[in-house]
């Protein structure tokens, strides 16, 4: 008989996310690292809340706090807005289309994560102007297989998981 | 059950939340410039350990070049005098023949200094002295105006003599050939004998009385009596003390190192039989 393994702990999720966030505050001297974990927890962990007000208040939050030790802006908001849209965005593919391979959870991780990219740089780009790019962006695009596979251990379906 | 206004369910709070959460953003993003320095601040304040642990691992990393750095240096340096030294060595060989001729010259200037006659140097071309009636050969001849038993010596001692002279070279015939006989004396009694080469290096003291009292490690002298040698000049030491029937047999090493014979000092011919050595020393 196959054994049916329970539903993610919710205090093990909220604990999961509390541990990224801390990791964004303080890998704020390694953006690349600071934008795969901020992109980790906007795809990949907010959307597994039960509440997506929960979910979509965690991803603000990485935004705000992404920016604020990031200090390349003068005007902030723009990746929390961004984060906030995504993390809803993403909450409602995955109750429309729930992932039943891990190949279609990584497709769906990469673009997701390149929309995500553009549509910071176009907040950012609304609150404060014309900035530069950098290659910051292309990290969590390159290593979606890498965070891609928890998010998926997350996302699958109960009575596959 | 009635339903409430506006929603108002946990369902439709939830939505509210949403809502203006999102409101909230897009407001402060197409509104609100306020400042942002108290936030920034705050998270400076909490970022702390981690700013530590960079500036310690730039630390790091910086050190680590410049030890880098300092180890290509030191490497470049270190083969730089090592190909210095290789080639100091090879001038060091280039110039050691030349440097000692050159003390040996220094030398025998001293010595030319020591003897009060006229004396010439000359330097030994061929040394043959291990070949049948073989001997020195040196580099001068009539053209100096170099004759037979012309007295030959060097720093350590007395070499032996002009044996026969040819237009451009002479060859000497040296204390420790078989044919080679020198008037000599020995330091403490200053009896006289007469000294014959026996072998490499060696050779022996004969016409000595057996009554003279004789010890090993004597100095003996030339005595000036074969008028090619002035008196007082170092043959060597005696080695070996033998009493026959009629004369002491005394072994003698001889001072002069013949192996080595680079540089020689000619004397005049027939010298007087007794020079005065000039003060500050003695041949």
């Amino acid at each position: 008989m196959r054994k049916v393994e329970a539903a993610p702990n919710p205090l093990r999720h909220f604990l999961l996310t509390l541990v990224v966030i801390g990791a964004i505050h303080q890998s704020a001297l390694w953006p690349s690292v600071q934008a795969i974990l901020n992109t980790f927890l906007v795809l990949a962990l907010a959307p597994e809340f039960r509440s997506p007000l929960v979910g979509a208040f965690w991803a603000a939050m990485a935004g705000w706090i992404l920016e604020g030790t990031l200090r390349a802006y003068p005007h902030l908001g723009g990746t929390a807005f961004a984060n906030l849209n995504m993390a809803l965005l993403a909450a409602w593919t995955l109750s429309l289309w729930p992932p039943l391979t891990r190949k279609v959870a990584l497709t769906r991780f990469a673009v997701l994560a390149l929309i995500h990219g553009l549509l910071i740089h176009a907040f950012v780009r609304v609150a404060c102007g014309p900035h530069p790019w950098g290659w910051a962006w292309l990290w969590p695009i390159l290593t979606a297989p890498l965070w891609g596979w928890i998010g998926f251990k997350l996302h699958r379906p109960t009575h596959r998981r | 059950m009635r339903a409430r206004p506006w929603g108002w369910n946990p369902t439709g709070r939830r939505r509210w939340g949403i809502l203006a959460l999102w409101l909230g953003h897009a407001g402060w993003l197409l509104l609100g410039h306020g400042g942002s320095g108290r936030w920034q601040n705050a998270l400076d304040l909490l970022s702390r350990p981690s700013q530590a642990i960079s500036l310690k691992w730039q630390a790091w990393r910086h050190q680590r070049s410049l030890n880098l750095r300092n180890y290509e240096t030191a490497v470049a340096e270190v083969q730089q005098l090592r190909a210095r030294t290789e080639q100091l060595q090879m001038a060091a060989i280039a110039e050691a023949q030349s440097r000692g001729e050159a003390e040996g010259a220094m030398r025998l200037l001293e010595l030319k200094k020591l003897v009060p006659l006229e004396t010439r140097g000359a330097r030994v071309v061929a040394n043959l002295r291990h070949a049948p009636y073989g001997g020195l050969v040196l580099d001068q001849g009539e053209d100096a105006g170099l004759v037979p038993d012309q007295g030959v010596i060097v720093p350590e001692g007395v070499v032996g003599r002009i044996w026969s002279v040819s237009a451009q070279q002479a060859s000497v015939l040296p204390l420790d050939a078989y044919n080679a006989s020198t008037a000599v004396m020995l330091a403490r009694s200053r009896a006289t004998g007469v000294l014959q080469g026996v072998g490499p290096g060696k050779a022996e003291i004969r016409y000595i009385d057996r009554q003279e009292v004789v010890q090993v490690g004597e100095p003996v002298y030339t005595s000036g009596l074969d008028r090619v040698f002035p008196r007082g000049l170092l043959v060597g030491y005696v080695t070996a003390v033998r009493v026959r029937e009629l004369e002491l047999g005394l072994e003698v090493a001889l001072a002069a190192r013949f192996d080595r014979l680079h540089l020689v000092l000619l004397l005049p011919p027939k010298p007087p039989m007794q020079v005065q050595p000039p003060a500050g020393g003695r041949p």
